[in-house]
């Protein structure tokens, strides 16, 4: 049993050792040499514009099975006039974020992670390290910083629609105008619910992003190594997402409350 | 002068020295874990020669090359490219040496979401720091001429057979016009006819960019037709060395094995 632990215990240590020098390297990177705009801009297209209807749809589905599923809780404690507010405040502050990173992991961080999976076991990524460009900074610098930046503005897209997705439950049950809802969900943020929710889906976007880029980049050789790299990168992109939105609870409580 | 201008100039400067040694590699070993890939070899590799590494697969022909390029770094001994030591080099030492230095795969190694033009221009743009279309243009057209292939410009890698992504792969190897060329079993999964194309093509290559090789292979026709010097590797030892024809007669059976 503990000759056992004892090498699990040194693969996690290697493992973390890569990842980190894997996060130096990428910095590293974005401070030096020339920035790949061209392929930045592809890649945003490719992340961002690419995963807008399923974001989209998902969001306004959640913000509707949301509202129906409140509203007669609501209802019972006489506090149907609440509705509004608990599904802007649910949809910005946690479930518009979360939900927006988790589809993102199943969707892009599995994508980069097969695709330089796939370009790391046909000696692409070789090729071009040893044809004297860096890899790093085509590959791994535009994919990270296109996430970073994607992620956010796919959770703000996601937010609006799962408001109003809200708004089209409570209109199908009450007789709701547009401007009253709205009035009522913008009435009932702050400062303190918009700002830690979007700076979270920054650290969102690059969990997603460096998740799947290092899995693809570090898979061995094999096909087999492939769909491991992809299935690995939604596991642990997941797991991080859930575990950097424990600290920025924590975060937010001691800043803003 | 630019870039490209400065490479053909120091490439045409050198390669009047026909004595001077481009590769050393003295007393170099590489293990991976417990096993020893090579144990104790030594080469040396002329300007404007041809070498030809034979072997059975496993014996670590790929990482003897690889650790020319620095892709893999030596246990023990000393490699010399252009007589500095590769394991000493600093990452951007390294980066330049790589521009002297050409590695062509064995499966090609096409970027697959590029066209040929683009996997052309590639190395233009990011290594040499080539922009002005038209030197782009004239630079792709020039390559893709030489290796019998510019109807195949804004193909798609996934559009061409086996041979094809081969000539486009030595394509964009050679067009920073390097000075050493690594050959990883260029005909591997090839025919018979296309591998003798292919042959043919390296030769005309050699000959036209005046490269020093090194080329690793188990196509024996593919040797006979490109080795200046033939090299055979087994069990992680050099075990004979000299021209096709000299190592055609050895008296050692393990080598005439390769000629049958």
């Amino acid at each position: 049993m503990a000759e056992q632990a004892i090498p699990a215990y040194k693969r996690w240590l290697e493992e973390t050792g890569e990842q980190v020098n894997f996060f130096t390297s990428f910095f590293r990177n974005v401070f030096t040499g020339g920035f790949e705009w061209s392929e930045f801009v592809r890649q945003c297209y490719e992340i961002g514009y690419k995963s807008f209807t399923l974001v989209g749809i998902t969001s306004f589905i959640m913000g509707v099975v949301l509202t129906l599923q409140s509203r007669p809780t609501l209802v019972k404690f006489g506090a149907s006039s609440m509705l509004p507010l608990m599904v802007c405040v649910s949809i910005v502050r946690e479930i518009g974020p979360v939900i927006t990173a988790i589809i993102c992991a199943g969707k892009i961080s599995s994508g980069i992670g097969a695709e330089l999976g796939s370009m790391k076991v046909t000696e692409q990524i070789d090729a071009m390290d040893v044809s004297g460009a860096n890899p790093m900074q085509y590959l791994v610098v535009t994919r990270i910083l296109a996430t970073t930046l994607m992620i956010p503005l796919l959770t703000l897209m996601g937010d609006v629609l799962g408001l109003f997705g809200g708004f089209l439950a409570v209109s199908l049950a009450d007789h709701t105008s547009w401007t009253l809802y709205f009035a009522k969900c913008v009435n009932s943020i702050g400062f303190s619910d918009l700002l830690p929710a979007f700076v979270k889906t920054i650290f969102f976007g690059f969990a997603v992003g460096f998740v799947g880029c290092y899995k693809g980049y570090n898979s061995n050789s094999g096909t087999e190594s492939v769909g491991r790299a992809a299935n690995s990168a939604v596991v642990s992109a997941s797991l991080w997402i859930f575990f950097l939105d424990v600290v920025a609870v924590q975060v937010t409580q001691l800043l803003f409350y | 002068m630019s870039t490209a201008e400065k490479t053909e100039n120091t490439v045409a400067e050198k390669a009047a020295n026909k004595n001077e040694v481009v590769v050393e590699m003295k007393n170099v070993r590489k293990s991976f874990g417990t096993k020893d890939v090579l144990k104790d070899i030594s080469l040396t590799l002329k300007r404007g020669e041809t070498l030809v590494i034979l072997g059975r697969s496993g014996q670590g022909k790929s990482v003897a090359i690889k650790c020319i390029v620095g892709m893999l770094t030596q246990d023990e001994g000393t490699v010399q490219v252009l007589g500095e030591e590769v394991s000493d080099m600093d990452d951007k030492e390294l980066k330049e040496l790589r521009t002297k230095v050409g590695f062509l795969f064995q499966s090609g190694a096409l970027y697959d979401s590029m066209t040929v033009r683009e996997n052309l221009e590639f190395p233009l743009t990011r290594v040499l720091k080539i922009h002005d279309q038209s030197e782009l243009d004239q630079r792709v057209d020039e390559v893709l001429d030489a290796v019998g292939l510019k109807e195949a410009v804004d193909k798609m890698p996934s559009e061409l057979s086996g041979g094809m992504r081969k000539r486009v792969g030595l394509a964009r190897t050679l067009i920073v016009k390097p000075e050493i060329m690594l050959y990883d079993e260029p005909t591997t999964g090839l025919d018979p006819i296309t591998s003798r194309e292919i042959s043919d093509l390296i030769l005309q290559m050699q000959k036209k960019y005046k490269t020093s090789s090194i080329i690793i292979t188990h196509d024996m026709e593919c040797a006979e037709i490109i080795a200046d010097r033939v090299i055979v590797l087994n069990d992680g030892l050099f075990v004979a060395e000299g021209t096709f024809k000299e190592l055609e007669k050895s008296d050692k059976e393990f080598v005439r094995s390769f000629f049958k």
